[in-house]
């Protein structure tokens, strides 16, 4: 297909994206938008320096692989370079959603859908809202000078809701969000839209500031998502630890980090946002425990890193879109399933804070996460709604911290997006069990 | 039927950097494209990535009138307004050589620290024009250098950055600047005494949460925490706050997405601490009986909206030193993960920070937290917005924002 340079590695990312947006300020329609874009991403290796090129020019993708080899020094003896010796040949081609394709449906449909959702917010409460449609298709094709010749297409859509609320001398901004790998299957979304949009109306009327302090959280399986993303997901992201001796004695395999309850796992193959059948430089996707019964198991990696720390490959070489080179980054992360029902969880627990849906989070020395709805835990009992600026926790102790996991399950693979350096907002999937952590800061 | 057309091209040559090495050289041209139709007080867009021709996109935008998108305003006309704010261009090699030579400096001065990331030269060059006489056009050029510092010692993922964006990049006021800066990275210090301490940061804390609730939209819909207030006194005396489209204070053109300009480029939303105004787009202003203050935003290939302002403090103090009279204030470097609650109390954990004397960063404080209410913070624990002559992160004039903060170590 490409006339591939002597003595330098090469790999083509061609992407072809198909998605629409829609949405409504109250009952008018302020957008609807349909677009279809392609572009590529191309890498050169020499073995000392990588050089890319992002462009939209399809036509001369050659073209471009020449000129990025005229800035490399050709090495005969790149294939044995420990980083391409890492990468695999895959030859497969994975189209899962072509007889369901979200790009096939007509675009009058989907603003008929979004329709539907509106009706739901007409509480007095409720002072204005804004509704959203989005979907996205996109047809990956990963070519490589080694061999690799791969096509995987995925697809994601979901409904977005947000409400601008007054009670009283209570304001806030809420919202709902909801998504699915299939169209048919938003249309059996809207009693959960119709209980969240009551939940949001009751927290904003009956909200009081919390009193700032430690306390035992119940995490909600979004919240519990987000604080395995942020607490721990980053950090095993091996691109961090590449060069640094600090780092990796601080997370060695096999050091026990948490309670043999704790099982975290990244999995690319998982339906959603985070699907990545092939990572962006060609790797097969794996499921990676990162922790298996509070043991340190495991990393994600390119194949650069892969490379250097002589660890095997995960497939998380990930790029946000053509316009950047993959990096190590997430798919779909989650801890795993427990044994206890949630009632006997929360049984346990005199007083505390649950944490039921989040704003944002973030995850440095320090990880943080921004409550949307929360309640006071008092006598087993989920009772009074708080306003909570921010909950923090030291990455490195909190997962110890971690003392119990529910039999309770659910996973949340749309609207979620990853920022990590100059590339923000990546799909990633996470979720999993209401998590109970014993201590964080709550202000 | 009008028909307005906007292009933004961004090119982009970037040095990738890890362990204080060039790992790669990236090279990237994107155009991007809009078109928008008007007919009978609809509107149709359509767009692309790549140079898709316009008179393709002129055929899809006119499909688009379709949807039946209300659009009845008046559209900009009747200018030519073309800026081109290039200081100079900086070529590939030139690029390389910098990033060789600060990286060098690194590695042989300050090998107790691992530097990762990106430098780069970007170039922008966006246009809109329309069949009503609208013809603007913004270019722009600038340098950036966005490191993440990670002490060798540390277990953390990152333990602080430099940083530097302009027009021009000056080497040796760079250095002069952050052999100082790095020096007092190195320098452990500890907090003053007290629970509340004036607090600075480059720009304000605050403009997020003012951003959302100087939002005309959420004014008039009553959801704004300022609802029902224009006339009235909010915050301190001291305080001006405008939207502030000056492409010389920053990299922004100078035109909203609805190509309106407005005189100066600026437009006053609270001033001497009184709210004079809440920023509209032409719709928000018509809907609402608002002023129209040229703030919508939006894709190039998207309906104009209104979602953000570029504000600006205005600044309101000169000598930072004397505000201080001799205390130690605490310089917020990285915070990230706080927030305001909607009825503006705040907290935020502070990741980096130093101990800070109005003129130098003297050493690395650790970890705290910081609270306040925005009342507070703009009231009576307001300290100023200054000029800022001591931090050398960017040839555009930056500022510093003081208030007093309670600190939970």
């Amino acid at each position: 297909m490409f006339e591939y340079p002597e003595g330098l590695y090469v790999d083509v990312r061609i992407e072809e994206y198909n998605y629409t947006t829609i949405s409504f300020k109250k009952n008018t329609l302020q957008e609807q938008k349909v677009r279809e874009n392609k572009g590529a991403f191309i890498r050169v290796f020499d073995g000392q320096r990588w050089y890319y090129a992002s462009i939209t020019d399809l036509d001369n993708i050659q073209a471009h692989i020449d000129a990025l080899a005229k800035m490399a020094v050709p090495n005969p003896r790149i294939l044995e370079h420990p980083i391409v010796k890492a990468f695999e040949i895959n030859r497969d081609t994975v189209i899962r959603y072509d007889k369901q394709s979200i790009a096939g449906i007509p675009v009058q449909e989907k603003q008929a859908l979004l329709e539907e959702f509106i009706s739901l917010m007409s509480d007095p409460a409720i002072v204005h809202h804004a509704s959203y449609y989005s979907d996205e298709r996109a047809v990956k094709s990963i070519y490589s000078s080694k061999g690799t010749k791969v096509t995987f297409d995925k697809q994601n859509c979901g409904i977005f809701l947000s409400l601008d609320l007054v009670c009283g001398d209570n304001r806030d901004r809420m919202a709902v969000v909801k998504g699915d790998v299939f169209f048919e299957n938003l249309k059996d979304t809207k009693d959960y839209f119709a209980a969240e949009i009551e939940k949001n109306i009751q927290y904003t009327r009956d909200a009081k500031p919390v009193t700032p302090g430690e306390y035992p959280v119940l995490l909600s399986p979004l919240a519990a998502g987000i604080f395995t993303h942020e607490s721990f997901g980053h950090k095993s992201e091996s691109d961090f630890m590449v060069g640094d001796e600090a780092m990796m004695a601080e997370w060695p395999l096999e050091k026990t980090v948490g309670l043999e309850l704790l099982n975290i796992v990244d999995d690319g193959m998982y339906p959603g946002a985070g699907y990545t059948p092939y990572d962006d430089e060609g790797t097969g996707a794996k499921k990676t425990y990162l922790i298996a019964k509070g043991k340190l198991t495991g990393r994600l990696h390119s194949a650069a890193t892969a490379a250097q720390l002589a660890e095997p490959l995960t497939g998380n070489a990930r790029a946000m879109s053509f316009a950047f080179e993959p990096i190590v980054r997430m798919t779909t992360t989650y801890i795993e399933k427990g044994d206890r029902p949630l009632s006997g969880i929360l049984a346990e627990m005199d007083r505390g804070i649950f944490v039921d849906t989040v704003n944002h989070g973030s995850g440095m020395s320090t990880f943080t996460m921004a409550p949307a709805r929360a309640y006071l835990i008092e006598n087993g009992r989920i009772t009074q709604p708080v306003k909570i600026s921010v909950i923090t926790g030291n990455v490195f102790a909190t997962l110890a911290e971690v003392d119990a996991v529910s039999a309770e399950f659910e996973m949340h693979t749309f609207g979620g997006g990853c920022g990590k350096m100059e590339q923000q907002g990546l799909p990633v999937g996470f979720g999993g069990p209401y998590t109970r952590v014993r201590k964080l800061n709550v202000q | 039927m009008n028909q307005e057309f906007l292009a933004l091209n961004s090119k982009q040559a970037a040095v990738r950097i890890r362990n204080t090495g060039i790992e790669a050289v990236r090279v990237r041209d994107i155009i991007n494209k809009g078109v928008r139709v008007y007919k009978d007080g609809k509107i149709g867009i359509a767009g692309s990535i790549g140079d898709v021709p316009d008179s393709v996109l002129l055929d899809n935008a006119i499909d688009n009138l379709s949807a039946g998108i209300e659009y009845p305003y008046s559209l900009s006309g009747n200018k030519t307004d073309h800026r081109d704010y290039t200081a100079g261009l900086m070529s590939q090699e030139e690029l390389l050589g910098h990033a060789e030579s600060v990286l060098d400096i690194l590695r042989r001065e300050y090998a107790d620290f691992d530097f990762s990331e990106t430098m780069s030269f970007n170039e922008v060059v966006l246009h809109m024009h329309n069949t009503e006489g609208l013809d603007l056009k913004h270019k722009d050029a600038y340098f950036s250098l966005g490191l993440v510092l990670k002490e060798k010692k540390s277990a953390n993922l990152m333990d602080g950055s430099l940083s530097y964006r302009g027009r021009r990049f000056n080497p040796e006021k760079f250095w002069a600047f952050n052999r100082l800066f790095l020096e007092a990275n190195r320098r452990r210090v500890e907090l003053p005494e007290g629970d509340i301490l004036p607090v600075f940061t480059l720009g304000s804390l605050a403009v997020g949460f003012l951003t959302d609730n100087l939002n005309g939209e959420r004014y008039a819909t009553g959801s704004s925490l300022f609802s029902g207030k224009i006339g009235r006194q909010l915050f301190n005396e001291k305080i001006t706050l405008e939207q502030n489209r000056d492409p010389r204070l920053a990299n922004q053109a100078f035109f909203d997405m609805e190509g309106v300009v407005m005189p100066d480029d600026r437009c006053v939303m609270i001033e001497n601490g009184k709210l004079i105004n809440v920023f509209t787009d032409k719709r928000n202003a018509a809907l609402y009986n608002l002023p129209h203050t040229g703030s919508a935003s939006g894709d190039i290939d998207g309906i104009p909206e209104l979602a953000g302002a570029p504000l600006r403090f205005r600044t309101d103090s000169r000598n930072l030193e004397e505000a201080l009279d001799g205390r130690k204030a605490v310089f917020v470097w990285i915070t990230s993960g706080g927030d305001f609650t909607h009825d503006g109390t705040f907290a935020a954990p502070v990741q980096v920070s130093f101990l800070f004397d109005g003129e130098r960063l003297i050493g690395k404080l650790p970890e705290f937290t910081i609270r306040s209410h925005l009342n507070k913070m703009l009231g009576d624990d307001y300290i100023g917005t200054f000029d800022n002559a001591c931090l050398y992160y960017s040839d555009f004039p930056t500022q510093l924002q003081g208030c007093y903060m309670t600190i939970a170590r």
